[in-house]
């Protein structure tokens, strides 16, 4: 019962249940119930007909989770990223696993990761969410991620199944060696002096294969790609 | 001359008795959210309560935060309309200048324990006098001497003078 009612759930919220506004929708379905949107539906059968005239909203509609989409950026000031992410399969010969959930989120220029601040509206900046298409992969428009004290510059990612359960927890690398994306964004305004390298930090250290950093290529001027497979069990 | 500005907060509390559409919307949202989120930090599932991951889970607290954009796209069409807070006239009049969503209480295996709070605070109003047990009330503007439309409003529970502010005009 618990699995079936999470799967509904958590479509819904991870953006995959259908928006239906009310523009949309069909004659016998708006005629059942207009108390609930403020207003009356469109009394003609046809489709050309004036649009009905509505009070002003709020109109319930269901709506997407504030982290579905691909452009992550919000404002926030940096080197432009996009970032590619597949998800593989583990059990399946690590081929592309479709319709699967990524969620990632990065800190700011600056070190800084969106959070609450005190009193007010909350900024859900550098977050997003995707579902893998057939090839397993997602998309995100962000900027170059800066550094915080501790920890080598990195994306976090989680990764659920389409009805919401978590697959695999984990974060992505940057190359560092010269000439690296990393060393020529120098940390922006910081630069690198204090930085800690991934063979020193405490979640990169013992990926000694390297399996946990991506590719990345680009320039300041341009913009930088990102290209990372995670696989899962 | 002094003059009292402040400002109101609405605590709207939505949980699985909530009537409405919008209501319904939000807790199904957030509650699907929150199962999402919380794996982050209660992996294992060793923790079905909110309460107890907030107690013994590292990080947790952070849910409030995470679980919050669930119902961003809720909050918008809102277009800063105080919901539920009506004038003597039974008009909506307050305008909100910021909200702060909190979880209440959650439950992994017990939809029913969601329960969840947007809180509504309203940008600066005057407060001119107080009517009986109405609160005489108008949008605060710079100019103190043109005539200004006023609203009379009762204070309920979940509703609250959240900050005041004695300002002085010539």
């Amino acid at each position: 019962m618990e699995r079936k009612r999470f799967l509904k759930q958590g479509m819904a919220a991870l953006g995959i249940a259908f928006v239906t506004p009310m523009t949309a929708c069909k004659k016998n379905d708006a005629t059942t119930d207009n108390s609930e949107n403020g207003g009356t539906e469109g009394t003609g059968s046809e489709t050309c007909a004036v649009a009905p005239t509505e009070t002003e909203g709020p109109y319930p509609s269901k709506n997407p989770s504030a982290y579905v989409r691909s452009d992550i950026t919000d404002g926030r000031s940096g080197y432009k990223l996009t970032v590619n992410i597949t998800i593989g399969k583990v059990s399946n010969n690590c081929s592309p696993l479709e319709g699967a959930v990524v969620d990632v989120w990065h800190c700011d220029a600056d070190g800084n990761y969106s959070e609450y601040s005190s009193g007010s509206t909350s900024l859900h900046f550098l977050r997003g969410r995707q579902t893998t298409d057939a090839g397993g992969l997602v998309t995100f428009t962000t900027i170059f991620p800066g550094w915080y004290q501790g920890r080598a510059t990195h994306i976090h990612v989680h990764v659920f199944n389409a009805s919401g359960t978590s697959l695999k927890v984990t974060q992505i690398a940057f190359p560092e060696n010269s000439g690296s994306a990393l060393l020529t964004v120098n940390g922006y305004n910081k630069g690198m002096k204090g930085y800690t390298y991934n063979a020193q930090d405490n979640v990169f250290a013992d990926d000694t294969t390297g399996v946990e950093i991506a590719t990345v290529t680009g320039n300041t001027t341009n913009g930088f790609s990102l290209v990372h497979n995670i696989n899962v069990p | 001359m002094y003059r009292k500005v402040i400002t109101l907060c609405y605590r709207k509390i939505i949980d699985a008795r909530s009537p409405g559409r919008w209501e319904k919307l939000v807790f199904e949202d957030s509650y699907a959210e929150f199962l999402i989120q919380s794996q982050l930090y209660n992996p294992e599932k060793k923790y079905t309560r909110f309460s107890d991951m907030l107690q013994y889970a590292p990080g947790a607290e952070k849910l409030h935060f995470l679980v919050s954009a669930s119902v961003i796209n809720y909050v918008k069409p809102l277009n800063n309309r105080m919901p539920d807070i009506t004038n003597n006239l039974g008009k909506s009049f307050l305008h909100f200048q910021h909200y702060f969503f909190e979880i209440i209480n959650s439950d992994i295996r017990d939809r029913l324990v969601h329960s969840i709070a947007i809180n509504f605070c309203s940008s600066p109003l005057i407060w001119h006098d107080t009517v009986g047990d109405y609160l005489l009330l108008s949008e605060k503007k710079d100019n103190t001497l043109e005539e200004v439309q006023t609203d009379i409003l009762q204070l309920r529970p979940f509703l609250s003078i959240h900050s005041l502010q004695t300002e002085q005009y010539d």
